[in-house]
C-alpha cells in the first residue's frame, strides 16, 4: 500500500453528508471508514472488550482530527493510526486492569465464525488445526504477537517498527520467529 | 545468504516474500527459488502458515465486530461536537474536550514546569555553592557505522531550485540504487559479500534534499541498527524538508547539516540528544519557543498530558 492519501475510499458515499462541514472532518471520517476495522481487530488483540476497543478506536480518530488541525506531519498515517491504537489500547487494558489470563474477550470461543467446511471430520480437523494455531500464538511473546498482527493488517515493516519503537532488523526477526513456531504446530 | 548458490535463510525467505529486501538481493533470492525445489518447498510452506495465521486473525478477533453505522455516527457527532466548539473558542473546546482523568496530569504538569522553572532560574548558583557535579542527560549511543567515512561519502548535491525541492512531498521521492553502483560503494567500505545483506545503501544528503545519484553521496546504513537507523535518518530528511520548504532554513544549510554529521543535525533539529521514539520528551519541538508553543496541538501544550502518539508503555 502507497501513500495512505491516495488511497481510494468506496465508503466516501457514506460520508457525503458531512459536505458541509469541515475539510479536517470529512477527512477523518474517510481514515475512519478504511482504517475502523483494521484498527477495531489490533485493539481486540490486547484482550480487552469490544465496548472498551470501540472506544479505543473512538480516541483514536478524536486524536487524528486534533493532529490534522494542529498541521503536523501527514507522512504514514496508516503507521501513526495503528501507533496511536496501540498505546491507547495498553492504556486501557492497564486501566482496567485486565490481564491475559482473565480477559473478557476469548479469542477461541468468543468470536469464531461457523466454519463452512460440509464434512463434518473436515470441520473437526479445521478446528483442531485453529486451536493449535491459537494455543501457540497465545503463548508467543506480545511483541511478537502485536508484529505478527500489525503484519496481517498489511502494514510494511517501516511501520511496524515505528509503531512498536523496534529495529526493523527486529521486526523481521520477531517474524520469521513466529511463523516458524506456528509452522512447526501446524505440522506436528 | 552466504552467496549466489548457498540456501537462503528463513528470514531471508521471508524478506523476500514481504518485499523487504533489497532490490539486489531480492533478485538473488528469486533466481535461487528457480533452480532450488527445497527452498521452494519452504517457501511454501511459509506462505501457507501466513495463510493460516490471517484466517485465525480474522475469524478469532473480526469473526463478529459490532456495525459500523453506530460507531460511525457517534464519531461523527463528537468530531461535530469539537470542531463546533474549537471554532467558537480553541481554549475553551480543548478544556472541555479533556477527560476528568487528565486532571491530575495537568496538576503534575504544572508542578514540574514550576519546578523547572525555579531550577533553571537558580541552579546554576546553587550548583556552583555546593559543587556537585552537574547531571548530564546520557545521549544516545553512536553505534559503529551509522555515520558514513567522510573521505568516501563527503555528500553530494545537484543545483535545484526551492521549487524543484518543495514540489515533491517525501514520500514521493524514493530513488533505488542501481545493482552495479551499491556492488562499488560496497567495495569502497570492504564489506564482504556474506554480510552485505544487512546493509542499505542510503543517500546522505536526501535526493528530496536535492542529493544526487553520486558515490560521493551513498554509504552503506546498517540495516538494523537499534538507535541512530535509517528510520530516523528517514524523520531527520523529512524534518529538513520542511523546514526548508517553510523557509526557516536555507536550502544549502540544510544540505550542509546532514552531510557533515546527519546524527549531529538530528540532535539540532529535534533539539534531542537521542532519536525522540526513544526519548522520553513531549513532542517534537521547533526552532524557536514561540512557535514550538503554537506547533503543539492544544491537548498537548495546555494540559501537559502525554501525547496520544506517545501515551502508553511501548511494550
Amino acid at each position: 500500500m502507497g501513500s495512505i492519501d491516495h488511497i481510494s475510499f468506496p465508503a466516501l458515499a457514506a460520508t457525503a453528508s458531512l459536505s458541509d462541514r469541515s475539510e479536517i472532518e470529512c477527512e477523518v471520517m474517510r481514515f475512519f471508514e478504511e482504517f475502523r476495522t483494521p484498527l477495531l481487530r489490533y485493539a481486540l488483540s490486547f484482550r480487552i472488550s469490544v465496548h472498551d476497543a470501540e472506544e479505543v478506536i473512538q480516541e483514536v480518530f478524536l486524536a487524528l482530527f486534533l493532529h490534522l488541525q494542529s498541521d503536523k506531519s501527514r507522512k504514514n498515517l496508516r503507521g501513526w493510526l495503528f501507533r496511536v491504537a496501540h498505546n491507547q489500547a495498553l492504556r486501557k487494558r492497564t486501566t482496567l486492569h485486565q490481564r491475559i489470563q482473565t480477559t473478557s474477550f476469548d479469542w477461541i470461543d468468543a468470536h469464531r465464525q461457523p466454519d463452512p467446511s460440509p464434512n463434518p471430520e473436515e470441520r473437526l480437523f479445521a478446528d483442531q488445526r485453529t486451536q493449535r494455531l491459537v494455543a501457540v500464538l497465545k503463548a508467543l511473546p506480545e511483541p511478537d504477537q502485536y508484529c505478527l498482527r500489525l503484519r496481517a493488517e498489511g502494514l510494511r515493516y517501516r511501520e511496524i517498527a515505528s509503531v512498536l519503537g523496534m529495529s526493523l532488523g527486529a521486526v523481521s526477526i520477531s517474524l520469521t520467529r513466529s511463523l516458524g513456531r506456528l509452522l512447526r504446530a501446524d505440522r506436528s | 545468504m552466504s552467496n549466489e548458490n548457498s540456501h537462503p535463510t528463513d528470514q531471508e525467505l521471508l524478506l523476500a516474500a514481504d518485499g523487504e529486501l533489497s532490490a539486489h538481493r531480492a533478485k538473488a533470492v528469486r533466481t535461487h527459488l528457480l533452480e532450488c525445489w527445497q527452498c521452494r518447498a519452504r517457501m511454501s510452506d511459509l506462505e501457507a502458515v501466513i495463510v493460516d495465521f490471517v484466517r485465525v486473525h480474522h475469524e478469532t478477533l473480526g469473526g463478529k465486530l459490532p456495525p459500523i453505522s453506530l460507531s460511525r455516527a457517534q464519531l461523527s457527532a463528537r468530531l461535530t461536537e469539537v470542531y463546533a466548539k474549537s471554532k467558537a473558542n480553541p481554549t475553551l473546546a480543548f478544556f472541555q474536550f479533556m477527560d476528568a482523568r487528565y486532571s491530575m496530569a495537568f496538576l503534575c504538569f504544572g508542578l514540574l514546569a514550576a519546578s523547572l522553572f525555579f531550577a533553571l532560574l537558580i541552579g546554576p548558583s546553587l550548583r556552583s555553592l555546593w559543587s556537585v557535579p552537574a547531571q548530564v542527560a546520557v545521549a544516545a549511543p553512536v553505534e559503529d557505522g551509522v555515520e558514513p567515512n567522510p573521505k568516501l561519502t563527503p555528500g553530494a548535491a545537484r543545483h535545484v531550485s526551492m521549487h524543484d525541492v518543495c514540489a515533491l512531498p517525501h514520500e514521493e521521492v524514493e530513488v533505488d540504487v542501481p545493482d552495479a553502483l551499491r556492488e562499488r560503494i560496497l567495495g569502497e567500505y570492504g564489506i564482504v559479500e556474506k554480510r552485505e545483506g544487512n546493509y542499505e545503501i542510503d543517500f546522505l544528503i536526501a535526493p528530496l534534499l536535492g542529493g544526487t545519484e553520486d558515490p560521493q553521496n551513498l554509504w552503506p546504513e546498517p540495516y538494523d541498527s537499534p538507535v541512530w537507523n535509517a528510520r530516523v535518518k528517514d524523520d531527520l530528511e523529512e524534518r529538513l524538508h520542511n523546514l526548508v520548504c517553510s523557509g526557516k532554513v536555507d536550502l544549502r544549510t540544510a544540505q550542509n547539516d546532514i552531510s557533515t554529521d546527519w546524527i549531529g543535525a538530528y540532535k539540532k533539529y529535534f533539539n534531542t540528544d537521542r532519536p525522540i521514539n526513544l526519548s522520553t520528551s513531549a513532542d517534537i519541538p521547533s526552532l524557536d519557543s514561540h512557535s514550538s508553543r503554537q506547533n503543539r496541538s492544544p491537548k498537548m501544550w495546555l494540559s501537559g498530558i502525554e501525547d496520544p502518539e506517545k501515551s502508553g508503555a511501548q511494550l
